[in-house]
């Protein structure tokens, strides 16, 4: 465990070095933030409810979208990629290390000084533009949010990590055109623009079941009180689920690709 | 019949660099295809998103949906053909950095051609013509002076759009940091996939007279509903030229502030 803490703490520090590129990707976050709740706001210029969604619920959601994509997607496992295909993978193969749980370690690094940023950014952002913020309905809703987010932020980790592992068949780009793709189609299912329950019926119906939804919309829905009991326990389970689903395929993926792995590049 | 001569040139140069960035999507296909099929997908999302909006609200600050869509696929139209033309700003860094600018400074072609236009992004094209399609069906009854104007207003965008990347690479030149300064510039762009004028005072002013987005997206749209008086028109391609022609001495001084570093 120690050794993990030592590759966190270095991590932590080397986060430090490009001061400025950590400030510039908050920038494009922030702006990123903007672009879909003054969005939002026009929308409900006129409106009282927009999709069973109130102006207030609606502005809680898109910031808490904002807040939980700052935290969930922000990884450094996309890196894993870029190791596999240039071969620098054979310096951890040697050491007496899980590269899963080093990467996890970075990664937890990587949203901890994320969270910082994002508490310094959250008290300005409602300082200057007062959005009307929802409470939790209840304490029990705000404490299973929490755990949600956490799972949400695991399941994450391993889809990165597990997309990051097809590197080793296609090492083009480092793996990002896969991860590109992949992402272009998280963004919108994971409910980032807008929530996963206004699209049509059927639509709807297949994509709550997809990893994605888990990422954002459904731990937001659990803060918003939107999900009776039942619901919210059919939720953690199912998040429960993929995250084993997802455990278990990036292990059988990185086992097989490590077989085939021709430490090309060194 | 001098300056055709080297227009010619210019062109050649720039089918030439085309032709290579043509040659190495198709060496690596399934990455094409997949960055392609992203790209489509982000398309298709967020029209989708306006056509479920459009199910159940009829305006938004006055637009309805399908005044809605024309801006997205105008704003679509411009970004796309910035991203072909203009896609070799994302590796002017690596130049700088590196000092392999010092290559382009010595050939007879002019170094900020070459630093914006030295990767064309032909991924970009199909999505580009699918949008002109949609443009040209779902186009409102359009008059002669309102297709004029939307003419002059894309060249006054086009223009703005040139100027923007000309600013972003004097301030590589100048300071190293290209990437995130031209997604800083597409983030606040994304904001023009709908027209200012539905933002708040604040950001609708920010987007118009600090980052000219309303310039380059939000006025050539309004064109085509024929939403502009004479004033707003001329202003807009003053602007343009203004800008451009700002961008033009900033990237003489960033020159001059070239350190050639690593070479």
């Amino acid at each position: 465990m120690r050794k993990y803490f030592q590759i966190f703490k270095t991590h932590w520090q080397s986060s430090f070095i490009y001061r400025l590129n950590f400030i510039m990707w908050r920038v494009r976050t922030i702006l990123q933030f903007f672009g879909v709740y003054f969005l939002w706001l026009a929308i409900f210029i006129g409106q009282d409810s927009v999709f069973d969604y109130s102006k207030s619920v609606m502005l809680t959601y898109v910031i808490g979208t904002a807040i939980l994509r700052s935290f969930v997607f922000s990884s450094r496992s996309v890196s894993v990629g870029v190791e596999i295909a240039n071969g620098d993978l054979n310096n951890y193969l040697v050491k007496p290390l899980s590269y899963l749980k080093n990467w996890l370690a970075r990664d937890l690094a990587d949203k901890l000084l994320n969270i910082i940023f994002l508490t310094v950014e959250l008290f300005l952002i409602v300082l200057i533009i007062k959005p009307p913020i929802v409470a939790p309905i209840s304490f029990s809703h705000l404490a299973i949010f929490f755990f949600a987010v956490i799972l949400a932020m695991m399941m994450y980790f391993l889809f990165s990590f597990l997309i990051s592992s097809f590197t080793f068949w296609y090492p083009e780009h480092n793996g990002w055109p896969l991860r590109f793709f992949i992402f272009m189609i998280i963004e919108f299912l994971a409910g980032g623009l807008f929530p996963l329950d206004i699209l049509p019926a059927v639509a709807f119906k297949i994509f709550r079941f997809l990893p994605p939804a888990y990422l954002v919309f459904y731990p937001i829905q659990i803060y918003l009180g939107r999900l009776d009991f039942s619901q919210i326990v059919s939720t953690i389970l199912i998040m429960l689920a993929w995250l084993l689903v997802l455990y278990k395929l990036s292990r059988i993926v990185w086992k097989k690709g490590l077989k085939i792995y021709g430490a090309y590049g060194r | 019949m001098k300056i055709f001569k080297r227009l010619k040139i210019y062109w050649l140069y720039w089918l030439k660099h085309s032709s290579m960035s043509f040659q190495t999507l198709i060496a690596t296909r399934l990455a094409s295809v997949l960055f392609m099929s992203g790209k489509l997908i982000r398309f298709f999302f967020f029209f989708w998103f306006l056509l479920i909006l459009k199910t159940r609200l009829t305006l938004v600050r006055g637009y309805s949906f399908d005044q809605l869509i024309i801006f997205f696929l105008v704003f679509n139209l411009f970004d796309l053909i910035s991203q072909f033309f203009f896609r070799g700003i994302y590796w002017f860094r690596q130049e700088i950095i590196f000092g392999t600018f010092d290559f382009k400074l010595v050939k007879p072609i002019s170094p900020l051609f070459n630093a914006l236009t030295k990767h064309t992004d032909f991924l970009d094209l199909p999505i580009l013509i699918l949008v002109i399609i949609m443009l040209i069906i779902k186009i409102p009854t359009i008059t002669p002076l309102g297709l004029f104007s939307f003419a002059l207003l894309s060249l006054a965008s086009l223009l703005t759009i040139t100027a923007i990347h000309i600013i972003v690479a004097s301030i590589g030149v100048i300071t190293t940091e290209v990437d995130h300064t031209i997604w800083i510039f597409r983030d606040l762009a994304s904001m023009g996939r709908m027209p200012v004028d539905i933002y708040i005072d604040f950001i609708r002013t920010f987007l118009t007279f600090v980052v000219p987005i309303a310039l380059i997206f939000t006025i050539p749209a309004k064109a085509l509903f024929g939403l502009l008086s004479l004033k707003v028109i001329i202003f807009s391609l003053i602007a343009s030229v203004f800008i451009y022609s700002l961008s033009l001495l900033f990237w003489r001084h960033a020159l001059t502030k070239y350190s050639s570093a690593s070479s």
